[in-house]
């Protein structure tokens, strides 16, 4: 997205929506409304799938020339130089234009800035790998039995909370206790709990304590689930712990409010809380008890910045780093002289949909409607032909977006398969592929009718927010106007946000009157998409199912794809589909950047970066730019 | 001119006849080189807007040009362009038109609705007044600028009439109350009552006689309002309830300079349509205040 205050804060808040979604893997999570997001998967800062993408061979690729940059020549690592001072105070900024929302606990927050604070005190159980996958170099170790349903986690000794209590296994089940309540307040609770043997009896009230999950000793915990799948190891487990000494005697429904989540939040992270400004700023100082080593930082300082402001925080010195940069702002500040640009491929994507059914709310499913306006597969391909994303990607986003193939991302290496070849910008093939089909011109207005010989008029959804909405909208209705389609900007204006997933279909009744849109969907580190395009998924929003689409999903969570080769030959079929079939067809992947003020050591955006205790300056102040 | 028929003899000849409303404002305006400098760029902005405008094609200027984007001015595009690559000087030229365009509608309905209704109000007085004051009190506390934003958030298509439209619903109260407050005074004098115990209708007093009386009044309203609607309008633009980025309008030209990068960097963008904004809402209304002093004798300087 680009420019505009306002707009930085509606995309936040979209792809909060949109990690939540993905996370729900399960596909019929239905809670998820507008902007609450339930990212099980974990999110330390900073997101990020590091060394792998190298070799992502996009059109875009490396062009120097032309005021283009390429996400390639970005580091998710910060270089070091010169020595650095003992002790120093970071300052960390979240760019939004809204105050945080301050629920600092895990199992309550539905903010990203919420999360984002949450990572510098209060750690993930779990560390992963740049694969996204669990490793045992966190505070908890995992093993998995023979069936991998059953994973027996050790908590390691010298990991302790802030208040000098220990963390332990009890603590850790206490959080699944606390989310699987009947009286949770939070969006936690999903297919990735009720996957948990006894957690739906549990959860209606019907059984004292969750038979799956057993405390073994102070440190050992053993997690049973129903359904062993590949994605409990990518963010299927829920790896935060919450201390019972504190929360024990708080009933549940009071926990999102009490002063023990609002104002003295704690874990066992780096840093502990110190003081909160309500919706400003956070002040957190170092925990020198912390397991993997004291904190090289005295502390850190995570305040709230404008994003119209971004810049120049940065260029005074008024912040370090931030959680991310708006990208448009990229091109006329990127030799700022006193940061270094880190970046990254986001686990996002930008895509047209096309409404091809409606949501049956009674039973959770979708159902195909073959009398849809957009129905014909031709259509939506000579669609596709029509339109110029490269261009797009080259012009509105100097090369920071880029062309997309698929719809599973390059930010996740493993299972983006470059090799499927995705119809590219070829307006005369869109008007031979629609002559074919039968879609031509019989009135002579200039437009094409549909085969029928009736008028065919095209409602397109798009979103508000960001400030080339509004050009990219009218250049994608440019581009099909050109191949002789009818495309209109339904009521002709975009939509705000809540109201264009309204009507596109979060809360299941989908309007009629909207037959394609674009939307983005963020993606989670699992990168089982049955949450976006199950048939039991709400959020399948082009409404979209096939026997071919349930069978390959369905095999990719499935215990063959345990095996990693298995798994990548089965969601490389489901790309291949979606090409074939395009229910929707993906427009850009983005790239995410984050600039670091000169002064920070060791500092890192990359997904696998557990180190913040490593986290040095090499002057008391940030630099300021010349 | 109101009440100052008699001491104008002088100056007219042949019939015996009060110098015409239309001459004293235009001596006026003559002796005011501002207000006569403001009146010539008013009618040669206008002139030359409208006149563009007919050989402009708005489809083509709002075209999205992926190839073209923030360009600085040159010779192909006087003024660059914006960030889809559309011609700002073409944005600016309709946009001008439909502020001005806009700004106008809304004048004359608020005029004309606020005119009769403060006629009406005002002459029959009694029951009558208190009751339309009442109704008109009700418009006046509706909150303006957040009802505007949710109508036009309702509304599902609007053009340049239906966007007046909904401006005028909530802006003719100001004009009703003081055409009533004259209208008022006005019945109470010799000429309305002698017209009355005479026999002639309501309506021939309130619109033949009365309303003629009041004319210099409304005209001077209406130009002073003028200034104010092109600024609420460019406003509602700015802050996104005016018009979509495909009807430009000199707010939405605005509204790009909330982009840091365009304020700072772009300024091609922006200055022109804010030094035109400010230029036209001065022009209007110096050209008002000449009128104002018209309208009152003691205060004309021609």
């Amino acid at each position: 997205m680009k420019k505009i205050s306002f707009s930085k804060a509606l995309f936040a808040l979209m792809l909060i929506l949109l990690l939540a979604l993905a996370a729900c893997s399960g596909g019929s999570d239905d809670e998820g409304s507008g902007d609450s997001g339930s990212d099980d998967a974990g999110t330390e800062e900073g997101t990020d799938e590091g060394t792998d993408e190298g070799e992502e061979g996009d059109s875009e690729a490396a062009e120097g020339e032309d005021g283009l940059y390429s996400i390639e020549d970005f580091s998710t690592d910060k270089t070091n130089e010169g020595e650095a001072i003992e002790g120093g105070t970071l300052q960390y900024g979240l760019v939004t234009d809204t105050a945080f929302e301050g629920t600092l606990n895990w199992n309550f927050y539905s903010g990203t800035y919420d999360a984002e604070i949450l990572g510098w005190f209060g750690e993930s159980l779990l560390s992963n790998d740049d694969k996204y996958r669990y490793t045992n170099d966190g505070a908890a170790t995992y093993e998995v039995s023979d069936d991998n349903r059953t994973f027996t986690f050790t908590i390691k000794d010298n990991v302790n909370w802030h208040d000098g209590e220990p963390v332990t296994a009890e603590d850790w089940a206490f959080s699944f206790e606390v989310i699987g309540d009947p009286e949770y307040t939070g969006v936690r609770y999903g297919a990735d709990f009720t996957n948990i043997e006894g957690m739906e009896a549990y959860n209606a009230g019907e059984a004292d304590s969750i038979s799956g999950i057993e405390v073994v000793d102070e440190k050992t915990l053993k997690i049973t689930y129903i359904k062993a799948s590949p994605s409990l190891l990518t963010g299927g487990i829920w790896p935060y712990a919450m201390p019972k000494h504190i929360f024990g005697d708080i009933p549940v429904a009071e926990m999102d409010s009490s002063p023990e989540v609002r104002e003295n939040p704690i874990g066992f992270g780096p840093f502990k809380v110190e003081s909160i400004v309500p919706g400003e700023s956070v002040t957190m100082v170092k925990n020198e008890d912390y397991w993997q080593g004291e904190p090289k930082l005295d502390g850190v300082t995570v305040k709230v910045v404008n994003p119209s402001t971004v810049v120049q925080a940065f260029e005074t010195g008024e912040v370090d780093a931030v959680d991310s940069f708006p990208a448009d702002q990229y091109p006329d500040n990127a030799d700022m002289s006193n940061v270094e640009f880190l970046g990254m491929i986001d686990l996002a994507y930008t895509y047209i949909g096309f409404k091809l059914g409606t949501w049956d709310s009674e039973n959770a499913e979708v159902v195909m409607d073959d009398s849809k306006k957009m129905s014909d597969v031709n259509l939506r391909r000579a669609m596709w032909y029509a339109v110029d994303n490269d261009a797009v990607g080259k012009n509105f986003y100097n090369g920071l977006r880029w062309n997309a193939t698929t719809l599973i991302p390059p930010s996740h290496p493993e299972y983006h398969d470059e090799t499927i070849e995705t119809p590219t910008y070829d307006p005369e093939e869109a008007k031979r592929i629609l002559d074919e089909a039968g879609y031509v011109d019989t009135n002579g207005d200039g437009m094409r009718e549909n085969p029928e010989g009736e008028e065919l008029v095209i409602n397109f959804a798009s979103m508000s927010g960001g400030d080339t909405a509004e050009p990219l909208a009218n250049y994608y209705i440019q581009s099909w106007n050109a191949v002789g389609l009818d495309v209109q900007l339904l009521d002709g204006r975009l939509q705000e946000f809540n109201t264009f997933y309204d009507r596109v279909g979060q809360s299941g009744e989908d309007d009629p009157a909207v037959d394609i849109y674009q939307g983005a969907w963020g993606v989670g580190y699992d990168v089982n998409p049955q949450g976006l395009y199950g048939h039991k998924a709400l959020f399948n929003f082009p409404r979209y199912e096939s026997e071919e689409n349930t069978a390959l999903l369905e095999d990719g969570v499935s215990e063959e794809s345990f095996d990693v080769e298995h798994r990548k030959q089965v969601y490389s079929d489901w790309q291949k589909l979606m090409v074939e079939e395009i229910p929707v067809f993906p427009t850009l992947y983005r790239s995410l950047l984050a600039p670091v003020n000169n002064r920070v050591q060791n500092y890192s955006i990359a997904v696998d970066f557990n180190a913040l205790h490593e986290i040095a300056v090499t002057e008391e102040e940030p630099i300021a730019a010349e | 001119m109101e009440t100052t028929d008699v001491k104008m003899d002088e100056t007219t000849q042949g019939v015996t006849k009060s110098p015409s409303g239309a001459r004293i404002f235009w001596r006026e305006i003559v002796r005011d080189k501002l207000a006569l400098i403001s009146l010539i760029f008013l009618v040669l902005i206008t002139a030359f807007v409208y006149g563009i405008s007919l050989i402009l094609d708005q489809k083509e200027i709002v075209t999205v040009d992926l190839f073209a984007i923030h360009q600085p001015p040159s010779e192909e595009f006087w003024l660059g362009t914006d960030y889809g690559g559309r011609d700002i000087f073409g944005q600016l030229i309709i946009g001008t038109r439909n502020s001005l365009s806009i700004g106008i509608l809304v004048t004359l309905m608020t005029g004309v609705i606020g005119v009769v209704y403060g006629l009406i109000s005002g002459y029959f007085g009694g029951h009558v007044d208190n009751i339309m004051m009442r109704i008109l009190d009700f418009f006046l506390i509706l909150p303006f600028l957040m009802v505007v934003i949710v109508f036009v958030a309702i509304v599902p298509k609007y053009s340049v009439f239906t966007f007046s439209l909904i401006m005028t619903a909530f802006l003719w109260m100001g004009i009703a109350r003081l055409i009533r407050s004259k209208v008022l005074q006005e019945k109470e004098l010799d000429y309305a009552q002698a017209s009355k115990t005479l026999g002639s209708s309501n309506i021939k007093i309130m619109f033949t006689q009365v309303l003629p009386n009041i004319t210099s009044l409304i005209i001077v309203t209406m130009t002073l309002n003028l200034a104010a609607n092109i600024g609420l309008e460019s406003g509602l633009s700015f802050l996104g309830f005016g018009f979509p980025e495909s009807t430009p309008s000199l707010g939405t030209l605005l509204s790009y300079a909330t982009n840091p990068q365009t304020l700072e960097y772009r300024w091609w963008i922006w200055v022109p349509a804010a030094v035109l904004i400010l230029l036209l809402m001065l022009a209007v209304r110096n050209v008002g205040e000449a009128l104002k002093r018209a309208a009152d004798a003691r205060q004309r300087r021609g």
